[in-house]
C-alpha cells in the first residue's frame, strides 16, 4: 500500500511500471506456493487418519503387492519400450516432410536420407551391441 | 515469421555451406565413431580417443577460415548467427573438448567400462555447444541445449557399476531436466508476448512496446532461472557437489568448464540480442544471483575436505564472478559491450585453469586413490611437476598476478567501478570481499602440497602419462600467456552482440 | 460461453504448477518423470494455443522439437533408473544419499 502511494505521489511511472512486473512475479509465485498449500493442506485436513498397517500397503489395483516393487517389471521389456519411443517419435519430423515433398525436390530427398542414415546407424549400433536379441 | 512460414520454409532454404562447415565436420566425426563402433566393436576402441580427438582438431578448421574471413553470416531468418562472439566461444569449446579428451584418454578404460560411446557422446555434447554459441532463436537455443545435457547425464552415470555415479546421473538429469522444463516454460511465455522465436524480433517487439507486458517479466525470470541452474549459481547450485564428485573426474571437468560456458553463452545471447532493452527486469536479478553465488560458494568452499566438492563450490563462485557485469550492462551500450567482453575473456581463462586444475586432480588422485585434500599433502615430494602445475592454477583461479585469473578478474572489476552505478560499485564491494576468502582456501591446499609431509611412504616420482603432459601444458601455458599479455586474450574476446537490433 | 485462449493458458498454468509441485514432492523417479512430461507438455499447450491464437505455424514447430527432445530425455532418464535398479532393489530418490547433498 505504501508502495502505491509513493508511487501515485512521486509519479515515476517507469518506477510503478517496474514494480507492476515484478508484482505479477510476486503474486504468480504466492498464487503458486497458495495452491501447492492448498492441495496438500487441505488433503490432510479432510481426510480421517487411521492408520492400520493394512493402509500402508501399495495399492496396485487391488491386488496385495508381493515382493519388491521392481521385481515384477522384466528389464527387457525396458529395452524395447525405450527404442521404441525413441525411433518411434522421429517420425514427427519425416510427416511434415512427406506432405510437401514435391516443393523440396532432390535437395530433400537428400536431406531426408541423412537423417534417416543417422537414425538407422542408432539401430543398427542396438542390433550390433545384441540389444534387440530376446534374452 | 508468420503463417507462410511453412510455405517460405520450403523453398530451399539457401544455406551457408562455410558458415556451418564447423558443425558438420564434428557430425560427421560422431557419425564416423559410431560407424567404427558398429563395423569393428572392441577392435577399433584403442583407436576411438586419437579419432576424436582429431575430429576436433579438423573442426578447427573452418573455424580459422571462418575467423579469417571475418564477415558476419546470418542463416535461416535470424535463427542461426556466425559472428566473432560466436566463432570466439566455439574456439573455447573446441580446446576444452580436446583437453577434456586427452584427460579422459586412460581414464574411461579403468574399470573396464565402455569407451567408444564415451568418445561418440563427448563430441555430440560438444556439437549442441558449439550450436548454441551460434543460435539466436528460442527454439535452436534449446536443442542446442538438450543436444549438449542429454549426454552429459550419460557420460555423469558413466561408471555403471558405481552407485555413486548411478547416484550422480540420476540427481543430474532430474535437475537438469526440470530447469529446462521451467526454461522452456518461460521461452513459451516469451513467444506469447512477442509471438516470435527468433530473439532479434523479439527485441523488435519489446521495442514496439510489448516490454512492459508482465507475462514477458515472467518469462523473462523463468528463462534466466533455467540457465542459472546450467551455471549453478545460488540458490539453483545444490546438484553441482554431488555431481561433481559422482561423476567421472574427466566428466567434472567437462561439466564444469564446457556446459558452464554453453549455459552462458545462451544466457549472453538472450539477454543482449533478445531483451536487452528490460534491462530493468534482469538486471537485479542477475544482480542478487551473482552476490549469492560469489558469497555462498566460498563460503561453503571453505569448509569442504574433498576436494572435487571444493572445485565445485569454488566453480559456484567463479559463476558468480564471472555474471556480476551482466548485472551492471544495461547501464548503457558501451558498458554492455565491456560487459560482454569482460564474461568471454572470464570463460576463456576460466576454463584454460579450471581444466588445468583438473588434471593434476585426476593425476594425484590416481595415484593417491582418495580425493581428500589431505591424501594431497606434500605432493612436492613425489610430483614436484604436478606441484607447481597446481600452484599455478590455483593462484590463477585466485586471482594473483600475473596469472589469467588475474585479468579475468581486473575486467569484472573494471567494468562494475566504470558503470557509474551504485549497484555496480556494491557488487564490486561484494566481489572485492569474496576474493579475499577465496585466496584462503586456495593458498590452503597449495601449502599442504608444498609444506605438509607426505602421508604415504612410496615417494618415487608420479608417472604422468603423455596425454595428461599435454593437456597440462596447454592449460599451464594459456594461463601463463594470458595473464603475462592481457592484450592478446583481449584482442579475441573484444566481440560484440549490441551491432544491431538496438 | 465459448474456449478462448486465455482458458488454454490457464489449463497450462495449473498444470505446469501440478508438475513442478509433483516433481518437488513425490520421491519415486517415474512418478517425477511423469511430473517433468506434464510440465513439458504445459509448455507444448501453450506453444500451441498461442500458436493458433497468433496464427503462427512457429508454436507447432516447437512443439515438434519439444516432443522429441521430451522422448529422448525420458529414454535416457529411464535407461538411469535401469541401470540403478539392476544394482539395488528399490529405487527412491530418498534413497540415493550416498553423496550427501
Amino acid at each position: 500500500m505504501a508502495l502505491l502511494i509513493y508511487q501515485r505521489e512521486t509519479g515515476l511511472k517507469t518506477m510503478s511500471e517496474f514494480l507492476r512486473n515484478w508484482l505479477t512475479v510476486l503474486i504468480f509465485g504466492g498464487v503458486g506456493i497458495l495452491l501447492v498449500s492448498v492441495f496438500l493442506g487441505l488433503g490432510s485436513l479432510l481426510r480421517p487418519s487411521r492408520d492400520t498397517p493394512q493402509k500402508r500397503i501399495n495399492y496396485e489395483s487391488g491386488v496385495d503387492p508381493q515382493g519388491d516393487m521392481w521385481s515384477q517389471a522384466n528389464i527387457r521389456y525396458y529395452v524395447f519400450a525405450l527404442m521404441f519411443v525413441l525411433f518411434d517419435v522421429e517420425a514427427v519430423f519425416i510427416f511434415p516432410w512427406a506432405a510437401r515433398l514435391e516443393v523440396y525436390g532432390l535437395f530433400g530427398l537428400v536431406e531426408m536420407f541423412i537423417f534417416i542414415f543417422i537414425l538407422a546407424l542408432g539401430l543398427l549400433y542396438a542390433w550390433r551391441k545384441r540389444l534387440l536379441r530376446w534374452v | 515469421m508468420s503463417t507462410n512460414l511453412l510455405i517460405v520454409a520450403f523453398e530451399r532454404p539457401a544455406i551457408d555451406w562455410h558458415a556451418v562447415a564447423p558443425e558438420i565436420v564434428l557430425l560427421s566425426v560422431g557419425v564416423l565413431i559410431t560407424l567404427l563402433d558398429i563395423l569393428f566393436l572392441e577392435k577399433a576402441r584403442p583407436y576411438m580417443a586419437a579419432l576424436s580427438g582429431l575430429g576436433i582438431l579438423a573442426t578447427a578448421i573452418p573455424l580459422l577460415t571462418l575467423g579469417i574471413d571475418g564477415t558476419e553470416r546470418v542463416l535461416f531468418d535470424g535463427a542461426y548467427v556466425v559472428d566473432n562472439f560466436s566463432l570466439v566461444l566455439k574456439a573455447i569449446f573446441l580446446l576444452a573438448g580436446y583437453v577434456v579428451i586427452l584427460l579422459s584418454t586412460n581414464y574411461i578404460v579403468d574399470g573396464d567400462y565402455w569407451e567408444s560411446e564415451y568418445y561418440g557422446l563427448l563430441l555430440a555434447s560438444l556439437m549442441g555447444m558449439i550450436m548454441m554459441a551460434s543460435s539466436r532463436d528460442l527454439i535452436s537455443v534449446f536443442v542446442a541445449l538438450e543436444l549438449l545435457s542429454i549426454p552429459a547425464y550419460l557420460m555423469v552415470a558413466w561408471r555403471k557399476r558405481d552407485p555413486k555415479s548411478n547416484e550422480a546421473g540420476l540427481k543430474y538429469y532430474l535437475m537438469g531436466v526440470f530447469a529446462s522444463a521451467v526454461m522452456l516454460y518461460g521461452m513459451s511465455l516469451l513467444f506469447g508476448v512477442s509471438g516470435t522465436t527468433v530473439l532479434s524480433e523479439i527485441a523488435d517487439s519489446i521495442d514496439a512496446g510489448n516490454g512492459s507486458s508482465s507475462v514477458m517479466t515472467l518469462g523473462i525470470v523463468f528463462v534466466v532461472a533455467g540457465f542459472a541452474f546450467k551455471v549453478s549459481a545460488v540458490p539453483f547450485h545444490t546438484w553441482a557437489p554431488d555431481v561433481y564428485e559422482g561423476a567421472p573426474t574427466p566428466v567434472t571437468a567437462f561439466l564444469s568448464v564446457a556446459s558452464k560456458a554453453a549455459g552462458f553463452v545462451a544466457l549472453l545471447a538472450l539477454i543482449f540480442v533478445g531483451f536487452y532493452e528490460l534491462s530493468n527486469i534482469w538486471e537485479p536479478l542477475i544482480w542478487i544471483l551473482a552476490a549469492l553465488s560469489m558469497t555462498v560458494g566460498n563460503l561453503v568452499a571453505l569448509r569442504q575436505t574433498n576436494i572435487v566438492r571444493l572445485m565445485a563450490y569454488s566453480g559456484v563462485a567463479q559463476t558468480g564472478f564471472m555474471i556480476a557485469p551482466l548485472a551492471v550492462a544495461g547501464h548503457s551500450l558501451s558498458t554492455g559491450n565491456q560487459a560482454l567482453s569482460a564474461i568471454v575473456t572470464y570463460l576463456a581463462i576460466y576454463a584454460a585453469m579450471n581444466l588445468g586444475a583438473f588434471a593434476v586432480i585426476i593425476t594425484l588422485a590416481r595415484r593417491t586413490g582418495s580425493a581428500e585434500i589431505d591424501s594431497f599433502s606434500g605432493a612436492f615430494h613425489f610430483a614436484p611437476g604436478l606441484t607447481v602445475a597446481m600452484t599455478i592454477f590455483l593462484f590463477s583461479l585466485a586471482g594473483i598476478p600475473p596469472l589469467g585469473g588475474w585479468f579475468a578478474k581486473f575486467e569484472v572489476f573494471r567494468v562494475l567501478a566504470t558503470s557509474g552505478e551504485t549497484w555496480g560499485y556494491l557488487l564490486a564491494v561484494v566481489a572485492a570481499i569474496n576474493s579475499v576468502i577465496a585466496l584462503f582456501y586456495y593458498a590452503t591446499i597449495a601449502r599442504k602440497m608444498w609444506a605438509d609431509d607426505p602421508s604415504e611412504k612410496d615417494l618415487n616420482n608420479i608417472e604422468v602419462t603423455p596425454s595428461l603432459v599435454s593437456a597440462l601444458a596447454i592449460c599451464v601455458l594459456v594461463t601463463l600467456l594470458f595473464g603475462i599479455f592481457p592484450q592478446l586474450v583481449a584482442r579475441f574476446t573484444e566481440v560484440s552482440l549490441l551491432a544491431f537490433g538496438v | 460461453m465459448s474456449i478462448t485462449t486465455t482458458w488454454y493458458l490457464l489449463l497450462a498454468a495449473i498444470l505446469f504448477s501440478i508438475g513442478t509441485t509433483g516433481l518437488l514432492v513425490r520421491r519415486n523417479p517415474l512418478i517425477m518423470f511423469m511430473c517433468i512430461e506434464l510440465m513439458l507438455n504445459a509448455v507444448n499447450i501453450t506453444f500451441v494455443s498461442i500458436g493458433s491464437h497468433l496464427n503462427d505455424l512457429g508454436g507447432q514447430l516447437a512443439v515438434f522439437f519439444v516432443l522429441v527432445v521430451a522422448a529422448a530425455e525420458v529414454v535416457i532418464g529411464l535407461a538411469l533408473v535401469v541401470a540403478i535398479m539392476r544394482r539395488r532393489s528399490r529405487t527412491n530418490a530418498d534413497d540415493l544419499k550416498i553423496l550427501g547433498g
